[in-house]
C-alpha cells in the first residue's frame, strides 16, 4: 500500500491570512476550508456557548450577502457547506464544482470583512432559539445525552476553559447580546487569526490572485493572539471521581474518562493505536471479552479526543446487557485496560492496528474536503501543515512498548472519572452495585 | 487598511459578486459488465488515482421478502454472515481482514443483502477470497446467532427510550396496513426476533443464494488487476439455484386515507419529535426526477421551505426536513422535525401549511436553485470509489437501466415547474397524513385538540397502543 504525499504551498498575505493550496485534478471539485483559532475555550465566564452561537450568526448575512443567502448561493451552484465549533477552534467549509471557486472565496471574504454590517437583533434572537433547540436535540432530549458535559466538568477544573462544553448553558445563551457578537468578531475573526485551505481542481496562481483580491484588504487585529494564560494541568486527576446518573434509559451504561497527553504529543499517537486494539471493531480485546465471550455488554467503545490546552480526553464506555451486575462489567472493562498497561500488545495486534490505520488514512484523504480540513487543522494548532504527510509515518513507527507505557500513564485509578448511567427509578440499587 | 469595526468593513472587501468560470465536463464513470458461466454478474469501474478499492457483492433481495412471522431474519442473517466460515471462526475472520487493512461489512436493507469492503488495491484478491467464503460457506454458529438475537432485542429496548427512534417506529406502524412489511422495522420486532435461530438465518440465505441473481461490483484504480480472472477463479464454483425467485412486489398498502394524530407521551421531554406523512413512491416511479426536485424544495435543501420557515424564520427547531424513502415499493414520505415543546402545535401547523402549499406550485427561483443544486452536487457525491460502487449497487437492486446515472443530470435539468407541481399533487397528501408526536403530551394537548387536525390517539404508557409492539426503526 502506498499513501500518496500531499504537495501544497503555504504563504501569508500581508494582513496575516495564511493560505494553503493543494492541487488535485482527479475530480472537477474544490474544497475551501477556513479555521479560525477561536473555540469555546476563548469564552468568558457567563458566556458559555457563545463561540458556537457566533458560528450560526456567520450564516446570517454580511454587507453583500443577505440572511441565509450563503446557504442558497452555495447550494445553487451544487455545493455543500457547513461550520463547526469545538473547544480549540471554529471552522467553515464549502465543497463546490471547481469553476465556482471564486464565488466561495468572495462569500468567505465578505463575512470575514463585513459581518457586523448585517448584524441584527432579530437574526441573533432567531439563531439563539435555533441553537437552544440544537442543545435540546443533541444533548437534553437524548438518552445518556449529558455524558459529554459531565465528563468535561469532571476532567477539567472549574477555572480551566475546557470545563464547560461547546454547546454552553441555556442561561448564558439567553444572555448573549449584540455587543458580545461585535466584540467577539473584532477580536477573533481577523485574517491573522485564520488559515484558509483550498484543495482540488484549481490553478494555484489563480487562487492566490483571487485570495489577494478578496481578502487582501481586510484589516488584521494587531492584538492577536489572545493570551489564555497557562492551561497546563497535572497529567492525572489525582483521585478517582465517580458519579451515578439516573436517566431515562432502559440499560445501564458505564462511561470512563481520563486525562491524556495533549494533541500533537507522540504519546497520544500510541494511545490512538491502543484504542484501536482495545475497542476498534469485532476483533478488539474489549469487544471479544465483554460482548462476545462474557456477554456482559451490548456495546463497547474507547477513543481519544485530541486537545491542545493542558490535556486531551480519552473516553470509553460499555452498555450493560439486561440483568448484568455492573461491578462485573466494570471489573472486566478495567481488567483489559490494566492488561494493556502491564504488557505490550502482540506483534500481530500491533500490525493489524497499523494496517487499519493506514487504510483509514487512505480513505480519509481521498476526499478534497477532508484533506483541506487536515491542512487547516495542522496549520492552526501546530503551525505545521506538513503534519498531514507525517502523521501516518508517526503511527507506523509506534512500538508496543510505547503503547504499554502510555496506557500505564493514563489508565490509572487516580486518573479516572466514572459515570454510571442507570435507569431512573432503579438508581438506589444500581448505585450500590456500582460502588 | 481600515480599522475593524461595525459599518466600516465594506470598503475592505469587493462588493461585486464574481461570475462562475467555465464548468469542466463531468460524466459518471464508465463501467463494464461481464458475467461468469454460472450467471454471476460482474461490474467493474476503473477509477484511476483511487487506490482504495471498494467491493460489493449484492443479492437483490432483502427484509421486504421475508415472511411476517420471521421478521428480522434477513437482517440477523446478514449480521451473522461474518460470525464464522468453514475456514475461519469469527475472530480469525476479522483478524484476516484487518491484516489487509480492511473490514468486511455484511448488511441487509429492505431490498438487498450485501457483503462488501474497502481495501487497498494491491490486496483486492485476498479480500475477495474472504467475501467469497463469507457468502458461500458461513457456519452460522448457534451460540453466536443467539448472541446477535439478544443484542437486537436489547437494541429494541434502547430504541424505545430514544425519542427519534420511537417516532420513526410509531410513524411506520401508523402509515402502513398490517399486510405491509414496511409497517415494522427492517430488523424485526421483539416478538418475531425472539423466535429466530441459526436454522432460520441459514434458510434465509439458502433460498436467496443464486449466482445468476447476484452481482459483484468493484470500483477503484484497477490498473494491472485481472478482475475477470480473479472472479472466475473465486466464484465459478458457485452453483445455480433454479428455485430462487425474483422478489415480487412488496405490499405497501396505506393504513388509512384520513388525517389522524397519534401522540406518544414522554413526560418531561424538552422537545417534541414530529413526523407527518404517508406511504410515498417507489424508486422506479416514472416521475423520479420531478419528485427529487420537489422534495429538495419542500424539505431537502438547507434553504428548503420547511427549514426556512421552522428554523430560519421561527427558530422553532435545529432543523426541519422532508423526503421520500424510495424502495422497490412505496417507502415512507415524511416531514420531520424536533421542536421546542411549547411551540409544538404552531410548528406542526406551519409544517402542515408547507405540505399544502407545495401542491400550489413553486417559483422559478426555487425551481432553478433546486435543479442547479442536484445537477451541480452530483460529481461531488462520487469522489470516493465507495460512493460509485454504492450507486451502481442501487441500479442493480432497483433494476434500473445502465444509463440511469449518466443521464441523471440532464433529466434533472429538464424538470419544469409544472412537473414539480404535478409531482406534489400526486405524491404529497396532507389530508391523508398520519401525524405522530413524541413528547410531553400534557404540555400541548389542549392546543392540539383545538387545532382540528383529526382524531387524536394517545399512548400514555410504554406498552400502550398498537404501535407499542412494533418497536423501533433502523433509520434515524
Amino acid at each position: 500500500m502506498h499513501v500518496p504525499m500531499i504537495d501544497f504551498t503555504d504563504q501569508r498575505l500581508a494582513n496575516g491570512l495564511r493560505l494553503i493550496v493543494a492541487e488535485d485534478h482527479l475530480a472537477p471539485v474544490v474544497a475551501v476550508n477556513i479555521w479560525y483559532a477561536v473555540g469555546s475555550k476563548h469564552e468568558e465566564p457567563g458566556k458559555t456557548g457563545f463561540a458556537h452561537l457566533f458560528e450560526h450568526v456567520m450564516f446570517q448575512g454580511s454587507a453583500h450577502v443577505t440572511k441565509a443567502e450563503h446557504f442558497g448561493l452555495v447550494q445553487s451552484v451544487g455545493g455543500t457547506m457547513n461550520g463547526t465549533t469545538w473547544l480549540d477552534r471554529t471552522n467553515y467549509f464549502e465543497t463546490v464544482p471547481s469553476h465556482q471557486l471564486e464565488l466561495v472565496l468572495w462569500l468567505e471574504a465578505d463575512r470575514m470583512g463585513t459581518l457586523l454590517d448585517a448584524l441584527s437583533q432579530e437574526n441573533l434572537d432567531n439563531q439563539r432559539e435555533v441553537v437552544k433547540n440544537e442543545k435540546r436535540w443533541s444533548y437534553d432530549n437524548r438518552p445518556y445525552g449529558s455524558w459529554n458535559e459531565r465528563m468535561l466538568a469532571g476532567l477539567f477544573p472549574q477555572e480551566h476553559p475546557y470545563h464547560h462544553p461547546t454547546i454552553g448553558s441555556m442561561a448564558d445563551l439567553d444572555a448573549a447580546s449584540l455587543d458580545d457578537v461585535r466584540s467577539f468578531f473584532r477580536t477573533h475573526y481577523a485574517p491573522n487569526n485564520a488559515v484558509l485551505s483550498v484543495v482540488g481542481d484549481v490553478d494555484p496562481t489563480q487562487v492566490r490572485a483571487w485570495v489577494e483580491r478578496y481578502f487582501g484588504r481586510i484589516p488584521p487585529n494587531p492584538d492577536l493572539p489572545v493570551d489564555l494564560g497557562d492551561l497546563s494541568l497535572p497529567p492525572v486527576l489525582g483521585r478517582e471521581q465517580r458519579e451515578v446518573v439516573p436517566d431515562q434509559v432502559p440499560l445501564p451504561r458505564i462511561l470512563w474518562g481520563f486525562r491524556s497527553p495533549v494533541f500533537g504529543d507522540e504519546r497520544l499517537d500510541a494511545l490512538d493505536l491502543a484504542g484501536q486494539i482495545l475497542a476498534g471493531g469485532k476483533g478488539s480485546r474489549l469487544h471479544r471479552r465483554l460482548v462476545r465471550e462474557a456477554r456482559l455488554a451490548q456495546d463497547v467503545a474507547l477513543f481519544s479526543l485530541g486537545l491542545v490546552g493542558g490535556a486531551s480526553i480519552t473516553a470509553g464506555w460499555a452498555t450493560a446487557r439486561p440483568g448484568v451486575a455492573l461491578d462485573a462489567l466494570e471489573t472486566a472493562f478495567w481488567d483489559e485496560l490494566a492488561r494493556m498497561a502491564a504488557e505490550p500488545p502482540t506483534d500481530d495486534e500491533l500490525d493489524r492496528a497499523k494496517a487499519l490505520t493506514e487504510a483509514d488514512e487512505l480513505g480519509a484523504l481521498q476526499r478534497v474536503e477532508d484533506r483541506a480540513d487536515r491542512l487547516s487543522m495542522y496549520a492552526t494548532l501546530f503551525d505545521d501543515p506538513d503534519l498531514v504527510n507525517r502523521m501516518l509515518p508517526r503511527y507506523l513507527a509506534v512500538t508496543g512498548e510505547q503503547i504499554r507505557a502510555v496506557c500505564a500513564e493514563v489508565f490509572r485509578p487516580d486518573n479516572r472519572l466514572v459515570l454510571v448511567f442507570v435507569p431512573a427509578g432503579q438508581a438506589a440499587g444500581d448505585a450500590e452495585e456500582a460502588a | 487598511m481600515t480599522a475593524r469595526g461595525a459599518g466600516s468593513g465594506s470598503s475592505a472587501v469587493v462588493a461585486e459578486r464574481p461570475a462562475p468560470g467555465a464548468p469542466r465536463e463531468y460524466a459518471f464513470p464508465a463501467f463494464r459488465r461481464a458475467a461468469l458461466d454460472n450467471g454471476l454478474g460482474l461490474i467493474a469501474v476503473d477509477l484511476p488515482g483511487r487506490p482504495l478499492v471498494s467491493v460489493g457483492l449484492i443479492i437483490p433481495s432483502g427484509a421486504a421478502e421475508e415472511p411476517a412471522d420471521a421478521a428480522g431474519a434477513t437482517v440477523l442473517m446478514a449480521r451473522a454472515l461474518t460470525e464464522g466460515t468453514e475456514r475461519h471462526d469469527a475472530v480469525q475472520l476479522v483478524e484476516a481482514a484487518e491484516r489487509l487493512g480492511a473490514s468486511i461489512h455484511a448488511e441487509a436493507s429492505w431490498d438487498a443483502t450485501s457483503v462488501g469492503a474497502d481495501v487497498p488495491a494491491d490486496r483486492l484478491a485476498e479480500v475477495l477470497e474472504l467475501i467469497e467464503e463469507v457468502l458461500a460457506r458461513p457456519t452460522f454458529p448457534a451460540a453466536e446467532v443467539e448472541r446477535l438475537r439478544e443484542e437486537r432485542l436489547n437494541d429494541l429496548l434502547q430504541a424505545r427510550a430514544d425519542p427519534r427512534r420511537r417516532a420513526e417506529e410509531v410513524f411506520a406502524a401508523e402509515i402502513y396496513a398490517p399486510t405491509s412489511p414496511y409497517r415494522r422495522p427492517a430488523a424485526g420486532l421483539a416478538t418475531t426476533v425472539a423466535e429466530l435461530d441459526a436454522e432460520d438465518v441459514r434458510a434465509e440465505l439458502a433460498r436467496r443464494f443464486d449466482p445468476a441473481r447476484m452481482t459483484l461490483i468493484v470500483g477503484g484504480d484497477l490498473s494491472g488487476i485481472d478482475l475477470d480472472g480473479l472472479a472466475a477463479t473465486l466464484f465459478s464454483g458457485w452453483q445455480r439455484h433454479p428455485d430462487a425467485a425474483d422478489p415480487g412486489p412488496t405490499d405497501a398498502t396505506p393504513a388509512a386515507s384520513r388525517r389522524r394524530v397519534r401522540v406518544v407521551d414522554r413526560p418531561g421531554s424538552v422537545q417534541t419529535e414530529i413526523r407527518i406523512g404517508h406511504p410515498g413512491v417507489a424508486r422506479r416511479t416514472p416521475d423520479f426526477h420531478a419528485v427529487s426536485v420537489m422534495g429538495a424544495i419542500l424539505g431537502g435543501l438547507i434553504n428548503s421551505r420547511l427549514n426556512r420557515k421552522l428554523r430560519e424564520e421561527k427558530g422553532y427547531t435545529y432543523g426541519a426536513s422532508a423526503g421520500f424513502d424510495m424502495r422497490r415499493s412505496a417507502g415512507p414520505f415524511a416531514a420531520r422535525s424536533a421542536v421546542n415543546t411549547d411551540v409544538t402545535v404552531p410548528a406542526l401547523l406551519d409544517a402542515m401549511a408547507e405540505l399544502e402549499r407545495i401542491r400550489d406550485g413553486v417559483t422559478a427561483v426555487e425551481l432553478g436553485e433546486a435543479r442547479d443544486y442536484l445537477v451541480g452536487v452530483f460529481p461531488l457525491r462520487f469522489e470516493a470509489a465507495g460512493a460509485v460502487v454504492g450507486a451502481l449497487g442501487g441500479l442493480v437492486v432497483q433494476g434500473l437501466p445502465d444509463d440511469e446515472l449518466s443521464r441523471y443530470r440532464s433529466a434533472i435539468a429538464a424538470v419544469t415547474a409544472d412537473d414539480v407541481q404535478a409531482a406534489a399533487v400526486a405524491h404529497v397528501h396532507p389530508d391523508e397524513a398520519a401525524i405522530v408526536l413524541v413528547g410531553d403530551a400534557d404540555a400541548f394537548l389542549p392546543s392540539l385538540e383545538g387545532a382540528g387536525l383529526g382524531p387524536i390517539e394517545i399512548d400514555r404508557e410504554p406498552g400502550d397502543g398498537p404501535a407499542a409492539e412494533d418497536a423501533d426503526d433502523e433509520r434515524d
